[in-house]
Parts: C-alpha cells; sequence; structure tokens
C-alpha cells in the first residue's frame, strides 16, 4: 500500500474517520450538545468527502488492482454520500423521541455508507464482497435499533438470517467463478467465461448463484420476502435509508459483476433479466395495491421500483444509454423513495408501526408542507411529469425499447398505473379526508421539514432540468462500454 | 413579442408566487387569481391578433434544446387550429375562476386559485407543444390539478370519480409514452434522434407500415380515453357528476380537447399508414358514439350527467370529422371543438348555478323555473339551443361541415359517407329530442313553492355568461373569420395524413 493507493480512496477515508469522530464526539460530550453537533459533523463529514472526490485520480487502479477509481465510481460516490446526508437530516426529531442513540445511528449510517462506496470502487469480486458486507451488516443494526421493539427485532433478525444466506449464496457463486478462470479480478473472469461459454455445466452454476446472490440483495421476486417485514419494522429513518442506500449499492454490483465481468454471457442473463424484471414489479404492484399501511406499502413498491431498474440492466445491449438509465433512475429512486418514507416520520406513533392510510387522513390540514412534499415525491414515484421519477422512467423505457424489448416496456407502463392506484390514495387520504378525531400526534421536526421540503424542490427540479444528471449518468456508464 | 408563448406559460406559474405568500386571504387569492388568469386571456388574444391569417404552418415558433442528450427541444408554436383553442383555454379558465370567486368554493380556496393555475399551464402548454415530449408533459401536467379539483372540491363520490379519471387517463397515456419513446428511437440513428414534430415531417416515410399500426394504436388509446371515445368514456360521468362547477367547465371545455386535438396535430400527420389502418374502426366508434351519447342523454335524471353523456356525442362529432379525412369534416371537427367548449362549458356552468341555488340536480325535482328566473331561462335556452345545432348559432356550423365532409367520405372498401353520413345525422335529431326535452321539464311546468323565492343571476354569473354568449352567437352567424383560420392549417395535416406516396405502401 502506497500513499497514492491512500489517496485513490481519500472519500472513504474521510468518512470513516468521521464516523470514529463521531463516536468519540458521542462519548464525550452532553446531551443537549448532541443534539446538534452530532448531525453537523456526520453532514460536514460527508460533504467534504463529496468535495475530496474529484481530487482522487480518474480511471487509476489502486491496491494492486483490487480497487479502480473511474468515473462510475464517482457517481456512486456522490449518490450514497447524499443518501447518507439526506438520511442525516431526517433523523433527529424521530430518534430523540424514541430514544434511540443518535450517534450510533449516525456512525453505523457512515459505516455502511463506506461499504456502499466500496462496491462502487471494486474490480474484483472480492472487493464486491467485502463492500456488500460492510454495507449490509451495519444496516442489520439499523433495522434492530429500536431495541425494546418487537417488530425492530423481529426486522433486524430476518434481515440478518435472509442476508446472510445470500452472501454466502454469492460468496459461494464467486467460489465457482474463481474456480474456473483462478482468479477474482473482474477482467480475468470475463476472459475465462468468454473462453468456456454457458455450455459448461460450472459456468451455469456460477451465473445463477451469483444472479441469486445478487437478486437478494436488490430484492428482486422471488427473493423479496426479507424486504416487507426488515422495512415495515425498522426505525422509520433507517428504513428510508435501507430502501435506497443497500438497493443502489446492489445495482452498482449488478453493474459491476455482470457487465464487467460476466458480460459474455449476456444474451443469456439478459433474458432471464427481463423476465424477473416483469415478474419483479408486478409482484410487488400487486401487493403493495392491498396493503393499509403506508410504510409497507412503500416497501412493497419499493420491491416494484426494483422491477423498473432491473428492466434497465436487462436493455444492456443498448448500450450506453441502458447503464445510464439505471444510473439515472438509482438516483431519482434514491431521493424520492427516502423522501417519501421520511415523511411518515411525522405521524408520531407509538413503536416502529408505519402510518395507515386512515392515519395520515387530513394531514395536509394539519401540515400542509409535510403534505405538499410527500404528494410531490408520491407523484415522482408514479412517473408522472414535470418530476425526476418520470423522466427516470423515459430514460429506462427508451433502452428497453432500444434493445427490443417491446413487451417489456409495455409490462412497465400498465405497471404504472397499478402504481398510480395505491400511490395517490394516499395523496387523497391527505387531502380529501377530514382529520379523524383519535388521529394521531405530529411530531415537530424543523429540520426534517427544511431536508423534506429541500428533497421535493431537487424532485422537482430533476424533472425540469434533467440534462445535467443524464450527462453525468452517461459518463458515469462509459467504463462499460467497449 | 418574441417570446408569446412561453409568456403564454409563465404568466399563471408567476401568478402563483403572490398566490402562495397570500395563502390565507381570500380576498387576495381571489383577486390574484382573477388577475392573472385575465392577463393571461389578453395575452391569448394578442397572440391571436398577431397570427397570419392564410399560412398553414406554425408561427411565433420557439425552439431551444432542453434534454440535449435524449434530443428533447422545448418547442413552442401555434397554427390555425391551436390559435383559436388557446384563447378558448384562456377565456374559460378566465370564467372558471371568476365563477369561483363568487362562493362556490367554500374552503381552501388557495389551494383551489393553485389548482387552477397549474392546470391552465398544462392546458396552454399542450395546445401549442411541438416536440413530442414537451406535448406529453403538460398532457400529464393537467392530470394532477384537475384530480385534486375533483378529489377535494368534488360531489359526495369525489374519491372514487377522481381515481377512475386519473387511472383511465394515466393507463392511456402510459401507453403513450411508449409510443413516443419508440418514435424517437425510430426517427433515425443513434445522435441525430428527435421529438421535433416539425423536424418528423420534414422527412416523412421513416415510420414503416408495421410500426406505424402499433404506435398509431398506442396514441389513438390516449386520445381516444381523453376525448373521450366509446367504449373509454365510463370515466367521463363520473367525473362530471362529482367535479365541482368549475372543473366540469374545464374539464369539458379544454381537457377533452387535447384528445381531439392530438389526434389532427400528431398521430395523422406522423402515421398515415397507421391512420388508413384504423380509420373504419375509429369511424365505427365515432358514429357509436354520437348514437350512444344521445341515447343515453335521453333517459339521464341526472342534469349533469344528461350534460356529461351529450359531450360524448359532441365528440363523436370531432372524431367523425378527423377521420373522414377531407377538408370540410377536419374544419367542421375544430370548430366543433370550438362550439363545444363555449356551448358546453356554459351549459355546466348554468346546472352548476342552478345547483348552488336548489341544491338539486335531479330533473324530476326541479320544474317551472322560467317563472322566477327570466333572465336564467333566456340565457340558458340559446345554449340550449346552440347545442342541439339550431342554425345561427355555433353549435350547427359545425356538425353541418361535419356531416357534409361525411357524406363526402369514400373509402374503397367498407360503407362509405351514405352510410355513416345518415347514422350520424339522427344523432343530431336526438339531441334535440334530450335537450329539449330537459329544458322542458327543467324550465316550464308548475314551479316547486321553496324555488319561488330564489334569486335570478347574479351579476357576476351574468359577466360570466355573456363572453359565452356572444362567442356563441358571433361563431353562428359569421363563422367565416374562423375558417379562414382553421382551413389551411387543416388542409396542410389532411396532405400529409392522405400523403400518396404513403398510403400505397399498405
Amino acid at each position: 500500500m502506497t500513499w497514492s493507493d491512500v489517496v485513490a480512496v481519500m472519500p472513504e477515508v474521510i468518512v470513516t474517520a468521521t464516523a470514529a469522530i463521531l463516536l468519540l464526539v458521542d462519548a464525550s460530550i452532553g446531551r443537549r450538545a448532541a443534539r446538534t453537533w452530532l448531525p453537523l459533523i456526520t453532514v460536514l463529514g460527508l460533504i467534504a468527502a463529496i468535495i475530496s472526490g474529484p481530487f482522487t485520480v480518474a480511471s487509476h487502479t489502486a491496491f494492486g488492482g483490487f480497487v479502480v477509481v473511474d468515473t462510475f465510481t464517482a457517481f456512486f460516490r456522490v449518490l450514497f454520500c447524499v443518501l447518507a446526508i439526506f438520511a442525516t437530516v431526517v433523523a433527529p426529531a424521530y430518534l430523540e423521541r424514541r430514544s434511540i442513540p443518535a450517534g450510533d445511528y449516525y456512525a453505523t449510517i457512515l459505516f455502511s455508507t463506506v461499504g456502499a462506496m466500496t462496491i462502487a470502487l471494486a474490480t474484483d469480486l472480492i472487493t464486491v464482497f467485502v463492500g456488500l458486507e460492510l454495507m449490509t451488516i451495519p444496516v442489520y443494526v439499523l433495522a434492530g435499533m429500536a431495541r425494546r421493539d418487537r417488530y425492530s427485532n423481529e426486522a433486524a433478525l430476518k434481515y440478518f438470517l435472509l442476508g446472510a444466506f445470500s452472501s454466502a449464496m454469492l460468496l459461494y457463486g464467486f467460489a465457482w467463478l474463481y474456480g474456473l478462470s483462478g482468479t477474482t479480478s473482474f477482467t480475468g473472469v470475463a476472459a475465462a467465461v468468454a473462453r468456456y461459454g454457458l455450455t459448461d455445466g460450472a459456468t451455469l452454476v456460477a451465473l445463477a448463484l451469483v444472479t441469486v446472490g445478487l437478486a437478494f440483495k436488490a430484492a428482486v421476486v422471488p427473493f423479496h420476502q426479507w424486504t416487507p417485514d426488515a422495512y415495515d419494522g425498522a426505525p422509520t429513518p433507517a428504513t428510508a435509508f435501507m430502501s435506497v442506500a443497500p438497493k443502489a449499492a446492489a445495482f452498482a454490483a449488478i453493474l459491476r459483476i455482470m457487465i464487467g465481468a460476466l458480460a459474455p454471457l449476456g444474451l443469456d442473463w439478459s433474458a432471464v433479466f427481463a423476465v424477473l424484471a416483469a415478474v419483479t414489479m408486478t409482484g410487488g404492484n400487486v401487493v403493495a395495491l392491498v396493503q393499509p399501511n403506508v410504510k409497507r406499502m412503500l416497501a412493497y413498491s419499493s420491491i416494484a421500483h426494483t422491477g423498473y431498474i432491473l428492466a434497465g440492466v436487462a436493455a444492456y445491449q443498448a448500450g450506453a444509454s441502458a447503464s445510464a438509465g439505471v444510473l439515472f433512475y438509482v438516483f431519482a429512486y434514491g431521493i424520492m423513495n427516502l423522501g417519501a418514507f421520511a415523511c411518515l416520520i411525522f405521524i408520531d406513533l407509538d413503536g416502529t408501526r408505519g402510518a395507515t392510510l386512515d392515519e395520515l387522513n387530513g394531514f395536509a390540514r394539519r401540515n400542509a408542507g409535510g403534505a405538499l412534499a410527500f404528494a410531490v415525491f408520491l407523484i415522482s414515484l408514479t412517473g408522472i411529469p414535470p418530476t425526476v421519477g418520470f423522466v427516470a422512467k423515459v430514460f429506462i423505457l427508451g433502452p428497453v425499447l432500444d434493445s427490443g424489448l417491446v413487451w417489456l416496456a409495455v409490462v412497465i407502463a400498465l405497471n404504472a398505473v397499478l402504481a398510480a392506484f395505491y400511490y395517490l390514495r394516499v395523496v387523497v387520504h391527505m387531502y380529501m379526508y377530514e382529520v379523524d378525531t383519535n388521529a394521531p400526534r405530529l411530531l415537530n421536526a424543523r429540520l426534517l421539514s427544511a431536508g423534506l421540503g429541500l428533497g421535493a424542490v431537487a424532485t422537482v427540479l430533476g424533472g425540469i432540468v434533467p440534462d445535467t444528471l443524464y450527462r453525468w449518468a452517461l459518463q458515469a456508464a462509459a467504463p462499460f462500454i467497449r | 413579442m418574441d417570446h408569446l408563448l412561453t409568456l403564454l406559460i409563465v404568466v399563471p406559474l408567476v401568478g402563483l408566487i403572490p398566490l402562495i405568500a397570500f395563502f390565507r386571504d381570500v380576498r387576495a387569492v381571489k383577486q390574484i387569481a382573477v388577475v392573472t388568469t385575465f392577463v393571461e386571456l389578453v395575452l391569448s388574444l394578442v397572440m391571436l391578433a398577431q397570427f397570419h391569417v392564410g399560412e398553414a404552418g406554425f408561427q411565433m415558433v420557439e425552439s431551444v434544446a432542453w434534454i440535449p442528450s435524449f434530443g428533447i427541444r422545448y418547442e413552442l408554436g401555434v397554427d390555425g387550429i391551436s390559435v383559436l383553442l388557446i384563447p378558448m383555454t384562456t377565456l374559460l379558465t378566465f370564467i372558471s375562476v371568476l365563477y369561483s370567486t363568487g362562493g362556490a368554493i367554500k374552503e381552501r380556496l388557495g389551494e383551489y386559485m393553485a389548482a387552477f393555475l397549474v392546470l391552465e399551464v398544462g392546458m396552454v402548454g399542450v395546445f401549442m407543444a411541438l416536440d413530442l415530449f414537451l406535448f406529453y408533459v403538460f398532457f400529464e401536467l393537467m392530470l394532477v390539478p384537475m384530480y385534486l379539483i375533483i378529489g377535494i372540491w368534488g360531489g359526495p363520490r369525489k374519491v372514487y370519480a377522481t381515481l377512475k379519471f386519473v387511472l383511465f387517463t394515466l393507463a392511456g397515456s402510459l401507453l403513450m409514452l411508449v409510443g413516443i419513446i419508440a418514435v424517437y428511437l425510430a426517427s433515425g440513428d443513434a445522435g441525430n434522434r428527435t421529438l421535433s414534430l416539425p423536424e418528423l415531417l420534414a422527412h416523412p416515410g421513416r415510420f414503416s407500415g408495421t410500426f406505424q399500426f402499433w404506435v398509431f394504436l398506442a396514441f389513438a388509446l390516449a386520445f381516444a380515453i381523453k376525448m373521450p371515445m366509446v367504449p373509454f368514456h365510463t370515466w367521463l360521468p363520473d367525473a362530471h357528476v362529482e367535479a365541482p362547477t368549475a372543473g366540469s367547465i374545464v374539464l369539458a371545455g379544454v381537457l377533452l380537447k387535447a384528445g381531439g386535438y392530438g389526434f389532427l396535430r400528431f398521430a395523422l400527420p406522423l402515421f398515415p399508414i397507421g391512420t388508413q389502418a384504423w380509420l373504419p374502426i375509429l369511424i365505427l366508434l365515432s358514429v357509436v358514439a354520437i348514437l350512444y351519447g344521445a341515447i343515453v342523454s335521453v333517459v339521464q335524471k341526472d342534469l349533469k350527467k344528461l350534460v356529461a353523456y351529450s359531450s360524448v356525442a359532441h365528440m363523436g362529432f370531432v372524431t367523425l370529422g378527423i377521420f373522414v379525412l377531407n377538408q370540410q369534416g377536419g374544419v367542421g371537427a375544430v370548430l366543433q371543438m370550438l362550439n363545444h367548449g363555449f356551448v358546453t362549458g356554459a351549459l355546466f356552468l348554468f346546472v352548476g348555478i342552478q345547483y348552488e341555488k336548489t341544491h338539486r340536480r335531479q330533473i324530476a325535482d326541479l320544474g317551472g323555473l322560467a317563472n322566477t328566473w327570466p333572465l336564467y331561462t333566456a340565457f340558458f335556452g340559446v345554449f340550449v339551443l346552440a347545442s342541439l345545432g339550431l342554425p345561427g348559432l355555433s353549435g350547427f356550423i359545425g356538425e353541418f361541415l361535419v356531416l357534409v365532409g361525411t357524406f363526402k367520405f369514400n373509402p374503397a372498401t367498407g360503407p362509405g359517407g351514405l352510410f355513416w353520413g345518415p347514422a350520424a345525422a339522427i344523432g343530431v335529431i336526438l339531441a334535440a329530442v334530450y335537450l329539449l326535452w330537459m329544458f322542458q321539464r327543467v324550465m316550464y311546468g308548475t314551479v316547486r313553492e321553496a324555488y319561488r323565492s330564489l334569486p335570478d343571476l347574479s351579476p357576476l354569473e351574468v359577466v360570466c355568461a355573456v363572453p359565452l354568449l356572444v362567442l356563441t352567437v358571433l361563431l353562428g352567424v359569421f363563422p367565416q373569420p374562423a375558417i379562414a383560420i382553421i382551413s389551411p392549417s387543416v388542409q396542410r395535416i389532411l396532405a400529409f395524413a392522405t400523403d400518396a406516396s404513403q398510403v400505397v405502401v399498405r
């Protein structure tokens, strides 16, 4: 390890250091001071990490070829830091109210963020695996952070068991790939699978195991069963983070491995991915339709969004536009889905349970700003212009049609109608029903409101002027185009 | 003014700023909304005055790259069709907003007016967008405000009605979105793809026959649901019955036109082969709509539902006129759109006024209102007569031209104009039946005691009704200026739609 290796991963170093400093500060200052300083340190550390990104050398491999810093890395570094900032800003009032240790929460978010960033750096199966574990283990902890809540316990345990199971599956797949190629580097694996092809049984086993492992991580139907309980039981700010960052990281891993290492088998896995995408979006949406609990509904809807993103991966033959579409969607989804979950923080219920539709009745009268932000996120998730969610769908539909998957494009369009039904029903309850007499209390949270307001503005702006982000996504997809 | 069209899009958005600043002040909100929509109306009239009559192509074009990496442009322009539909839109919006200041809306006025201003952006934008993507954005932008207007300020079954409205519309428009992206991908090689209508039309013949067949279907579904054409019309009566009066005016007056306009502006010129392929079915559905809408109107017990179903019939004339693919039919269809905007807008206004006073909408509960409300009866009578197509009022000229066009319709195979013409003409007779019978039951007969003391039209209501009345008469007795504006553009569209070099391919 040389000094230049350390410079290459400077943002990751900064985030790790911030987490360590945070834990020290948390141990040494009083409760009142902690309330201001802990979130502030977290956000400042993350901003410093974003700023340090451009100073790392582009297209530079480091640590003996285990990591690479390219435009793809740069894109995900910013995305993960932005999501972590958002997840930090929305949390304080909730943590205070539920007496969840704030220092632990922020530090765990930061550690998980480092793991996610590591995946984006990977050019080697080992790095991917280390990154995945480093990201998910803190998330298991986040899910269980409301220690005295049974649902939170359940969420953590379920997430941990199925997460460990899927990690084992993935690792076993990696072992097969190593057995085939004698190396764990992406280029070596790509050369080996190109040599053997899918006619070789070992390649098939490896591909199947890796696909299933990654499908678990991204919550692809039918490997999604952990998702609703984990999302529903976790403390709401944690859910907001869990539903976006690990998913974005899973797609970073899918792009790196599937297109980076397994591209020679592309024709075979892309057909499977197209079917999985259709099943995932339809399954997620259909089950979300009947959920009275909004938090659970959003959990299922996030499965549906996995399907849309996966459709973009399945369309990889369309070239840069497919990967760029995936990246754009992941970014858009990150902001709007985190925002939507975070809006539920306003509803002050006991335990980690999310509000039901009826408990949101007349929310627009009780908190006009919060309801407006929630409506913007939901409309964006539905995919109605002028929001970033709409543009993201267009950028997915484009490559899907371009690669000849017309049926999948039609499935996406019809699914968006299904989704409109349950997303808009939330708007109905917030705006069109009167407040119930026994409506739950509302949490008064200035920082949360400010964060959500910024998020909502970003969601609309991203829909009106999407070109910069899309251009950036195209650049980030460039390393995959040979 | 170089950027008049952009100004028309921006003005309602600018109006939102003071509106939000004085959100809780009911008086201020009313004044801001009325002033904004009035400025918008004046600007649209300025646009009409600047329009060069007799030119077929797009005028006042503005074109700026919007999402260059996806070849999407911010491109606006008006031709003889949109230049009339835009002032109609701004007028109906102004009247809707003005009427709503009179006490029909009792709560959350700030949100209500904000919804109308956003809606106006979408409606005005739809009629001048020349980039397919931009058109789609405006097309959908109309959806959310209308969803809120029906859902928040609507009647007892508002939630059911508004969700049905949104889901129907979305189902169609999302398939159109797939179609739009398909057009983008088929428009050229990577790097020079476009969604700009003028560029697409500059080099016709780039879409294959099968491609046109399917993509036309995707577009047609979206527009047919919006119009609505039978059998996609079932959302309309529910939406209209539950919507507040101003919502109904704009929904019937403007939103439905987006469908007919979409056919003329995009579906016909871009996909001549697709048009030819689907034309027999669309003509059949149009005539079915005319007859079905009329027959169902006859038996309606609810006044608002009757007007809603009559819209289905009137929109049938619009699609019939469009798809007979000749000059008379096309011009008639556009005139019918204008006429329907003014007259049905007015009918919904008067049904709303009547409901505000009596709180009854069942025809059986009404009667004898002519005795207590002479002024109301005079206005309402004129609009009813216009709606049934009395010569001298605006309804006649549009329906007449459409029928002339239909009789001239002479396809190579299948039933021709001599079959469809008389069938559609029966619809005109039926319109007289249900409208006059309704008028008789509501206005004449014995008056209920409870209604005797109810006041006639207020000055505000008269102010709302007079412009519509003037235009109805003017368009009826002196349609030539409108026809002169519309004709060249319709001719140009039909030239694309019947382009011999393309149609032969089939």
